[in-house]
Parts: C-alpha cells; sequence; structure tokens
C-alpha cells in the first residue's frame, strides 16, 4: 500500500457570501477576487507541506492541472513538480497530471516530465488526463468532440518520444512534427504511468490496454465513489485485466487530531469551506459531447445506486457546506479522528474499494499551515505505520522502481553529514 | 407514408426529408436538430424538390468519409450533390446550415445555382461577440433563439446533435469562412430575423457585404427562426428569389 500527500490548492479567502451567490467557482469566477499577494503566500505554503511530507516518509507527492478556478490554482502541475524535485529527496512526484490535448505540441508534456524526472533522480509518475470540462473544453477551447482523439494522438506521440532511439517524424492530425528527438530522453526507463477518470468506460479501456493505474479522483463521498469504483473492477474482471490493488488510485480528505473532539475543532470550517465554494455553473460541467452516450448512460446507473443511499437533502447539505462536521465523517466525504479512528476506517475503505495508492488530501479549503502541518505529521507517524500491510503480497508495478535506492542514498548522505 | 428516408453515400448513411417535384432544393438544417417534418419545407415542396438531410452526427446521420474539418464537411455534402442531383442546385443554408451552404458555394460554384443564407453562423466581430449557445440557460436560449418563446418546438435537440455542432461552432463559430465569401458567384439572399438573440442581423449585413452582389432582408418578428416564426413572409422571400 502507498501514500501519497496531495491538497487542491483553494484559494483560501473567497468572499463568505461566495456560494449564495451562485458564483461558478469555474471558467469565469471573477478575476478581482484573487489576489496575487495571497496566491503568492498559499502556494509558498504549499510547497512546504510538501517537503514536510517527504521528510515524514510519504510514497508520493501528487500535484494537478486545472485552468481558471479557485478551486485549485495549479494551471502547471509541471511547474510545481519542478519546484518539489528539486527540494525534496524521497517521495514520488507524481503529476496526475498534465491535460495532454491542451499541450501544443504535446511533446512538450514528453520534454517536461523526462527534465523532472532527471533534476529527481528518477522519481516521476507520469499521469495523463482529459481534463475536466471546465478546464479543456471550457478554458482551453477544444471542441468536445475532439478532446478524446487529441489526448490519444498525444499519448501516442508522448510515449513514442520516450522510447524512440533516433529522431522520428510525426505526421499526426493534431500535431505535425519532422523532428521528434527528445532531449533529455527520461532517467527512469519506463515511467509509470496513471489516468484519472470520472467513470467514462473509454478510460478504463485505456488503462486495462496499457496497464496503467487508474485514479478515481473525487470528492462526493464514498457512496458516490463505490458504485463506480465496483464497477470497475467488475470491468477489469470482465476484460481480463489484472486485479491488483496498486493499480487503483483513489482520493480521500483525511483529518487527523489527536482526539476526535480536536478534529471537529480544527478541520470544520475548512471542509465546509471546500465544499461550500465548489459550486460550478451546471453548463459547464456537461456540455455536450464530452462524453459518449455509453458512459452517460453507466454513469448514470453508479448514480442512482448513490441516489438509493445517501437522500437529496443529505446531497444538497454537502454540496453547499451545510452538512454536520461528523455526518460528512459519516457519509464518507471525509475521514476524520485520532488516528486510530482515521487508521480503522482507512483500512476498511482500502480494502473495500481495492485501493493500492491512496491519494490522501491534508489540506483542503482554507486550513491553516499549523493544522496542515499537524495532519501530515500524524498521518505519517500514526496512520502509515499501521496499515502498510495492506496488499504487501502484491507487487506494486505503479510508482518508480528506483525510490528504495534512491532513499538510501538519502540516507546514506544523511548519515555521512 | 413518412417523408423521410435513409440513403447510403460514401461510407455512410444519410437519412433525409423528401418531397415535391421540379427544380432541385438542398435545405440544410440549423445548429440544432432538424426541423422534422415542418410546414415550411411542405410548402417549398410546392414548387421544388426538396432535400432536407440530417447532417452528419445529427440523428441517424453517418459521415460519408472522416469528418476534420470544414472542408471534410463541404465535401460531404458535394458527394451528396453529385449522388443525387444532376447539375446545380439551389441551396437554403440556416444557421450552422448557413456556415455549410455559403461553404459549398464558395468551393463548388458548378454545382451552386442561387443561395439563400439564414441566420448564418460563420462569421465573428470582436465588437458584438456572439453569445455561448452551448451554455446558455433553458429559458435564456429560448429567448435568445425565438422572437416569441412560445415558438419553439416541443422537441429539443438531443446532446448527440449538439456535439456534431460543436466540431464547427466551438469555442469560437469561425472557421475561416470570411476567407472565402468572396469566392462565391451564385446569386445570394441573406434572410436575418430581426430579433435573432443568437446571431444578431448586424452579422448578416456583414455576410451581404461580402458576397458579391449578395441582397440582405431582415425578417421581422423573427428571431434565430425566421422559417418557423415568420413562415409566410421567409417563404414569399424564398420563392421570389428562387423563381
Amino acid at each position: 500500500m502507498k501514500f501519497h500527500w496531495f491538497a487542491e490548492a483553494s484559494y483560501p479567502t473567497l468572499p463568505a457570501d461566495f456560494r449564495e451567490k451562485k458564483i461558478s467557482s469555474w471558467v469565469d469566477t471573477p478575476r478581482h477576487m484573487a489576489d496575487p499577494a495571497t496566491v503568492g503566500e498559499m502556494c509558498r505554503m504549499f510547497i512546504r507541506l510538501m517537503q514536510q511530507a517527504d521528510r515524514d516518509g510519504f510514497d508520493g507527492l501528487a500535484v494537478n492541472e486545472h485552468h481558471q478556478t479557485p478551486f485549485a490554482v495549479t494551471p502547471s502541475p509541471n511547474l510545481l513538480a519542478a519546484t518539489l524535485a528539486n527540494t525534496t529527496e524521497k517521495a514520488a512526484i507524481l503529476i496526475i497530471g498534465d491535460s495532454l490535448a491542451l499541450y501544443n505540441p504535446p511533446t512538450r508534456v514528453a520534454e517536461e516530465m523526462a527534465w523532472i524526472d532527471c533534476l529527481s533522480q528518477g522519481r516521476v509518475i507520469a499521469g495523463f488526463v482529459f481534463g475536466t470540462p471546465m478546464d479543456s473544453v471550457f478554458a482551453y477551447g477544444i471542441p468536445p468532440v475532439d478532446l478524446r482523439d487529441r489526448f490519444e494522438e498525444a499519448r501516442q506521440l508522448i510515449l513514442k518520444s520516450w522510447a524512440e532511439p533516433e529522431p522520428f517524424a510525426f505526421n499526426g492530425r493534431f500535431t505535425k512534427l519532422r523532428y521528434v528527438n527528445l532531449w533529455p530522453r527520461p532517467l527512469q526507463k519506463k515511467f509509470p504511468i496513471w489516468v484519472p477518470g470520472s467513470g467514462s468506460v473509454e478510460t478504463w479501456d485505456l488503462t486495462i490496454d496499457n496497464d496503467y493505474c487508474y485514479g478515481h479522483l473525487s470528492f462526493s463521498g464514498l457512496h458516490a465513489a463505490k458504485p463506480m469504483v465496483d464497477a470497475y473492477w467488475e470491468y477489469v474482471a470482465q476484460r481480463g485485466g489484472d486485479p491488483n490493488p496498486h493499480r487503483m488510485a483513489f482520493t480521500q480528505l483525511c483529518c487527523v487530531a489527536n482526539t476526535d473532539a480536536e478534529a471537529e475543532a480544527k478541520y470544520a470550517e475548512a471542509v465546509k469551506y471546500f465544499y461550500r465554494n465548489r459550486y460550478t455553473n451546471p453548463a459547464y460541467e456537461a456540455p455536450p459531447g464530452y462524453r459518449s452516450q455509453k458512459s452517460v448512460q453507466s454513469i448514470m446507473g453508479h448514480r442512482a445506486v448513490t441516489e438509493s443511499l445517501v437522500s437529496a437533502e443529505d446531497r444538497a447539505k454537502a454540496a453547499s457546506g451545510e452538512l454536520d462536521f461528523w455526518d460528512y465523517d459519516r457519509l464518507g466525504y471525509i475521514i476524520a479522528g485520532s488516528p486510530a479512528r482515521v487508521t480503522q476506517r482507512m483500512r476498511e475503505v482500502c480494502t473495500d474499494l481495492r485501493i493500492g495508492q491512496l491519494i490522501a488530501c491534508l489540506h483542503m479549503g482554507n486550513l491553516s499551515e499549523e493544522t496542515g502541518e499537524m495532519n501530515t505529521r500524524l498521518f505519517a507517524t500514526d496512520v502509515i505505520p499501521h496499515l502498510r500491510d495492506l496488499w504487501a503480497d502484491q507487487e506494486d508495478r505503479w510508482t518508480p522502481q528506483g525510490l528504495a535506492e534512491i532513499e538510501a542514498r538519502a540516507a546514506a548522505k544523511r548519515d555521512a553529514a | 407514408m413518412t417523408p423521410f428516408e435513409t440513403r447510403p453515400l460514401g461510407a455512410g448513411h444519410v437519412r433525409l426529408w423528401i418531397g415535391g417535384t421540379g427544380p432541385t432544393l438542398l435545405y440544410l438544417h440549423g445548429f440544432d436538430r432538424h426541423p422534422g417534418d415542418a410546414p415550411f419545407l411542405t410548402r417549398l415542396a410546392q414548387t421544388h424538390t426538396v432535400l432536407a438531410p440530417e447532417h452528419p452526427g445529427y440523428g441517424e446521420t453517418t459521415p460519408a468519409h472522416p469528418l476534420h474539418d470544414i472542408t471534410d464537411q463541404t465535401l460531404h455534402y458535394r458527394r451528396a450533390i453529385e449522388a443525387w442531383a444532376t447539375g446545380p442546385v439551389d441551396i437554403i443554408g440556416h444557421s450552422l446550415g448557413g456556415m455549410f451552404a455559403a461553404e459549398f458555394a464558395a468551393l463548388c460554384p458548378h454545382l451552386t445555382r442561387r443561395l439563400v443564407l439564414v441566420d448564418t453562423y460563420g462569421l465573428w466581430n470582436d465588437t458584438t461577440p456572439l453569445p455561448d449557445p452551448f451554455t446558455l440557460p433553458p429559458a435564456a436560449l429560448k429567448s435568445a433563439q425565438y422572437a416569441n418563446p412560445a415558438n419553439a418546438p416541443a422537441t429539443p435537440s438531443t446532446p448527440g446533435d449538439l456535439a456534431a455542432a460543436t466540431r464547427y461552432l466551438w469555442p469560437i463559430p469561425d472557421r475561416g469562412l470570411s476567407r472565402r465569401l468572396g469566392f462565391i458567384r451564385a446569386p445570394t439572399l441573406v434572410l436575418h430575423g430581426t430579433q435573432d438573440g443568437l446571431v444578431p442581423p448586424s452579422y448578416g449585413q456583414a455576410l451581404a457585404a461580402a458576397i458579391p452582389g449578395a441582397r440582405f432582408v431582415p425578417i421581422a418578428s423573427a428571431g434565430h427562426y425566421p422559417m418557423i416564426e415568420a413562415e409566410t413572409t421567409f417563404l414569399h422571400e424564398v420563392s421570389s428569389f428562387l423563381a
């Protein structure tokens, strides 16, 4: 079982009536609300927290790509990844991921990941994403009907540019390059590749056909995730794919404190801020052509199961930040409390969903840095060690293979000093 | 008997409304669904053989060949006209279909007799940016589409129809038509609903100004669909032009 540190780098000082006014948190959020000095502060804080996570023993540091949103001010995950590659020592740099359809030419992704792999001594996990509709088809203007074709062509080009020893020509529909010749080549012989999704069957096929790690990255709670994750594993079985839990990544908001009471006191406002300020104009969430009819039907089926488990009232309250802190916990939106409680709940979830790569979201909304530090430390020292036995009998082919060696080198360096 | 039939075309199939006798008239529908068995089509069929196909990707129509861009789309209709008609045909293009019709007239002058463009997409003017038809809430969309929203048909477009439209309208409905309008040789009539909230009449005027010899005629009491909201005026203008 592997544990990766993650946070949506949420802008922390949105106005109190942001939700009430139904301002969309994506695409056309008023720009005057973003204070550049605050953005600088928050970015420095996230970098410090991830540096701490590296020291505390997390297996990976996850960075992601979103555009035109205070929900996650991370327009270029590679910039953040480069910063971490240069200031951390052991953890995998989990780029989850670059939105392949948005890079022109997509060799940019291949070059930057290769460069970060060199800089980090071979710690990169390469994540490829389609991007949310808000990011890819609204903020970056890709026609929804072209998104999958662009992604697929870019993926082929990137893989070939990592693998080919000689310069080659690439005559794609969207990208035409006479000379593809990557400088540098990546340090790892073969990148571990992850592809997050939100339930599209076509993405499942992609991960199964290529032995990628699939990521279910959602914050809608266990009851929303379970039907979809169960369906994913059923689909893997049907297709004869590898049922190894390490090929499944899952995001979970976690709020660890010394006691349950302290958890509520320290995290309740941040959790509510996180959910309250995620409202997005529905028109930006489901543009025509973004999902195939097959996937729409499949997702509707999972949703029906979720809706039978969580009342409409609870779902509405959860989304507007009005649920009681412990109700968020009960419904699986968060896992909160003392290390012992969090360990037990986490074991249940990871066993139930067959999760081998946990992406623990240890900062959320407007949480203070101090509490983020406590969360990171307690999770690393009092939760992770008690869960290491999970899936220990299964090989993990989806994280960088040289991490143990890198860690040993770092330890030797520390001892020498 | 249904006036719809499905014909093979290249590697695909085209579902089309067919009616009437006389000179061939190709009707290319707008960005949302095919108008179906609409009264204005029946009335056009009183003087013409009307062929009103569903565009590739809409309803049950599949493309004749891979469609990557507006040129492929234009050649889809060149195939169709070469298969279905002899010699040049009259063409009415509405909305997105207007973009297709204008492209066709510019690239296939030998197949175009007369051209009618109605509330046509295809241009972009920074000083009058068009609203985004894919994100307007339902009520606002209806108000933009119709002078009187009560005139909206009961059956909405399917997500599949709109997905097909995004290939040409997303994120900006400009695929370079303005560079080609000067190549149109067919006599052209540009009709435009005065209350079109999706494509304002100034776009129709600009279109007419860029096509050699084209005439602009505003249609009162109509939004994006003059053939529905001002059927009689629309048909009067069309038939006197095509006569």
